[in-house]
């Protein structure tokens, strides 16, 4: 205590010497926030009186195959709503119908009341122009082919109170280029390059960093991006530059008496894989694209999620989600599999064997443990399942033990430490053993992205995909539930901030960055506060929030699984000893400032176990 | 006294057979080694020297008495301090020490005619600044000796040495202090008299 005290004024004397750095910026953003915030408008309040209600979706877009559209008629107001006529009007209005007999009636303050919409495909279907009613002074439509579809435009209009809603309904069958290649394209490549290549790339030097800063070891620090003079060393983060490079100029050896094609095809059927299981994982709730500065509704969202308007930000949405994970995920098995088969060595072949048998085994305990979240969500689409989590609780709430022995298996699947008997680096080095250079290299980014795909997979299936507590498609349900986000976020990012800003001189910058994001935050949570800012915020930033909570989600929980990794040791690595019981605890030498022996035991006896059962 | 047998109990408690708690005390530590290493001034608890490292000087981690090349020191005049005595060429184990004398011409002491060491057979053992009596030579440069392309440049000669070296103080002849005054405490074990 005393120390600490006596070492305080030098270390406060240090941190206000860099203050400057820090003074300009929060200057700079303080200045910044009342210019923007002031003249920024009114918090939305109810509409006029009289017309306290709204139509959700706001907008409804039909294809040709869409099922009946359910429209909720909501009251925000204190009074009763009195709906007295329910109608379409437009020019195509004769080829929509509500569905429902009853289009009147009396809604209570807070409920909502449900009709829906079809559409009669067929009577906007060429050949010819024939449009029922032409509105006056309008031009002549163009002339359609006979499997066309002409785009057909209505709107529906409730009257309650004296007082009107109406929603526009577009009917339109869109091209399949535009559909549905472009944005799978866009969203794969996004998806790949933007977010999962470089992770796992970033992964490659986690791995090596977090390890060192666990067993109090410097780690890769030495590669450096070099502009002339500058050299930035960046916590030695280019290092995985360095070793693509290295990998890439590396010899591609290949053993006299392998099978050439199998032997070079092995790491591509164990990498695409890992890849191509992504498409089923959604990273956020749906784009769109012509509303995104609007405030939006969960049902215009959703509308966007089905393609119509819009499109989920979920690369194939399969009904089937995670059997097709399961499906793809044996596909990997080959790669492991053939690599060792067709490398022509006793021990490729039997670490081919072991990856075998322990993905077989372990993706049976992953579809057991998966069963909990269907039987609750009712889906095995990972897009509902996260928007049922979102309605109910997430799954980390409902099963913690579920969650656990996801991990524990998906640790498993990933052939990580404690479960890396394939690889065994002290006994066989595993089913890679004769590959180099890039060959090498897919099997162990393969490996990496694993990692991330079963984050992503937890994140999804517990802890509520890409959704945050309390907020839905418009924004936060309550100012205090934004005030509480921002707050939390603002004060973690502050502080790691400031560490990061005090630990050393390379973090000075990142420190002083994460710091003023952060009190940017805390602004904005204090501009909350005066303003209920927070339940009605535009489309494109509700979706960024998402994307940034997934991504967050994801690397914090790939975080987890290195912790896991470094933590617990594998039984066949040197060090182990003793099995895991009271008296190893109470005769620690070190006075357990070490991992425990029963953590490490424990790990031992699981692989132990699981090699007796085999 | 007997061997005595300590009894244990090697029964393993329920904690220790879900080993969640275990797993979980074990994240905790290595998570806390994570984050005092990465969020704490300094290098927390990471010691490794990061030697060769170019904002880090290694000379501050050498211990005092580290033995590095040899220099030889100067007299108030500038004269070096040797009088060839042949006492570190004579206790070197490497023979490496090979000393000419001539007169210093102050009837007094000899000098060295030539001084010269060959650093390749050197064996970095630190007999000769034991040995010698005026503390002429020294080896505490905390400086390794330098690669060099030929053999001739590793025998350094008197100017070379010189050149490392600096003026000292210490009185000519070897005056200290007296060592009964300044020997540590007997240990009283031994107070009583052999004899
Ligand atoms: S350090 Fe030892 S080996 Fe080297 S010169 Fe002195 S006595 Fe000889
Ligand atoms: S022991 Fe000292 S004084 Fe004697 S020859 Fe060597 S360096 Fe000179």
């Amino acid at each position: 205590m005393f120390n600490a005290l006596v070492s305080l004024p030098p270390r406060l004397a240090a941190t206000l010497r860099r203050l400057p750095v820090a003074w300009v910026w929060l200057a700079v953003v303080s200045l910044m926030l009342p210019a923007t915030a002031c003249d920024g408008e009114d918090p939305p309040s109810s509409v006029d009186a009289g017309a306290q209600m709204h139509l959700e979706p706001a907008r409804l877009v039909f294809h040709p195959d869409t099922a009946p559209i359910a429209v909720d008629i909501v009251n925000d107001g204190k009074d009763p709503l009195f709906i007295n006529n329910a109608r379409l009007e437009g020019p195509d209005w004769s080829s929509f119908q509500i569905t429902d007999a009853r289009t009147s009636g009396i809604i209570a303050p807070g409920e909502r009341a449900t009709v829906h919409i079809e559409v009669d495909a067929a009577s906007l279907k060429g050949p010819g122009d024939a449009r029922p009613i032409v509105a006056a002074g309008a031009e002549p439509p163009e002339p359609i082919g006979p499997d066309e579809y002409r785009v057909g435009e209505a709107s529906l209009r409730f009257s309650a109170n004296g007082a009107e809603v109406s929603a526009p309904i577009v009917f339109e069958d869109p091209p399949w280029f535009g559909q549905y290649f472009l944005p799978a394209l866009l969203k794969i490549l996004a998806l790949v390059m933007g977010f999962i290549m470089p992770l796992a790339s970033l992964l490659t030097w986690l791995e090596r960093k977090q390890s060192a800063m666990m067993q109090d070891r410097l780690g890769p620090n030495m590669a450096a991006l070099g502009f002339g003079k500058v050299k930035l060393r960046l916590w030695g983060i280019p290092h995985f530059i360095a070793d693509g490079v290295k990998m890439l100029f590396k010899e591609d050896f290949i053993p006299k008496y392998a099978h050439r094609a199998l032997y070079s095809l092995a790491p591509l059927f164990a990498f695409a894989p890992a890849l191509v299981v992504f498409a089923i994982m959604p990273f956020g709730d749906a784009v769109c694209y012509d509303h995104l500065g609007d405030v939006l509704s969960q049902a215009d969202v959703d509308q966007c999620a089905d393609g119509r308007g819009g499109t989920a930000l979920q690369i194939a949405h399969i009904d089937v989600g995670l059997l097709y994970y399961f499906a793809i995920a044996s596909l990997a098995t080959y790669g492991t599999a053939l690599a060792g088969w067709s490398s022509y060595n006793k021990w490729a072949i039997l670490g081919s064997l072991r990856a075998s048998a322990q993905m077989i085994s372990y993706e049976v305990a992953i579809g057991l443990t998966i069963v909990g979240a269907l039987l609750v969500y009712g889906t095995l689409e990972p897009h509902a399942l996260v928007r049922a989590q979102m309605d109910s609780y997430w799954g980390i709430v409902l099963q913690p033990v579920g969650l656990i022995l996801f991990m524990t298996a998906g640790i498993a699947e990933t052939k990580r430490a404690p479960f890396d008997l394939p690889e065994g680096e002290s006994e066989i080095i595993g089913y890679f053993i004769e590959y180099s250079g890039m060959r090498f290299g897919l099997f162990f980014l393969a490996e990496f992205i694993e990692v991330i795909f079963m984050s992503a997979m937890v994140a999804t299936l517990f802890l509520g995909g890409w959704s945050v507590p309390f907020m839905g498609a418009h924004g936060f349900e309550t100012a205090w539930a934004a005030q509480l986000f921002l707050t939390m976020l603002g004060l973690g990012l502050t502080v790691i901030g400031v560490g990061a800003w005090r630990a050393s001189k390379h973090g000075e910058t990142f420190g002083v960055l994460l710091v003023t994001v952060g009190s940017l935050h805390l602004f904005g949570a204090a501009y909350s506060l005066f303003t209920g800012w927070g339940t009605a915020l535009p489309h494109i930033l509700v979706i960024a929030i998402g994307l940034l909570t997934w991504g967050a989600k994801v690397f914090i929980l790939c975080w987890v699984q290195l912790l896991i990794r470094w933590t617990l040791r594998p039984a066949d690595e040197p060090g182990l000893e003793g099995p895991a019981s009271a008296v190893d605890r109470q005769h620690r030498p070190d006075g357990g400032d070490r991992v425990p022996h029963a953590a490490r035991g424990a790990a031992s006896h699981l692989a132990r176990f699981m090699e007796l059962r085999r | 006294m007997t061997i005595g047998v300590k009894k244990v109990s090697l029964t393993r408690t329920t904690r220790d057979q879900i080993f969640l708690p275990a797993i979980l005390e074990g994240l905790l530590t290595t998570a806390r080694h994570f984050f005092k290493n990465t969020l704490t001034p300094g290098m927390g608890d990471i010691d490794t020297i990061r030697y060769g490292e170019p904002e880090v000087d290694v000379k501050d981690y050498y211990p005092d008495r580290f033995r590095g090349v040899h220099r030889l020191m100067y007299r108030e005049d500038g004269s070096v301090r040797c009088v060839a005595c042949m006492c570190c060429s004579t206790v070197c184990p490497a023979r490496c020490i090979y000393i000419h004398a001539e007169d210093r011409r102050d009837d007094q002491e000899k000098a060295p005619a030539s001084f010269v060491i060959d650093e390749l057979k050197c064996v970095v053992c630190g007999f000769c600044v034991e040995a010698c009596p005026c503390d002429a030579i020294r080896m505490d440069t905390k400086e390794h000796m330098v690669p060099t392309e030929t053999r001739e440049e590793a025998v350094l000669g008197k100017i070379d040495l010189m050149k490392r070296g600096g003026p000292s103080v210490a009185v000519q002849g070897g005056a200290a202090p007296n060592y009964r005054e300044v020997a540590p405490k007997r240990d009283p074990r031994f107070e009583h008299d052999p004899q």
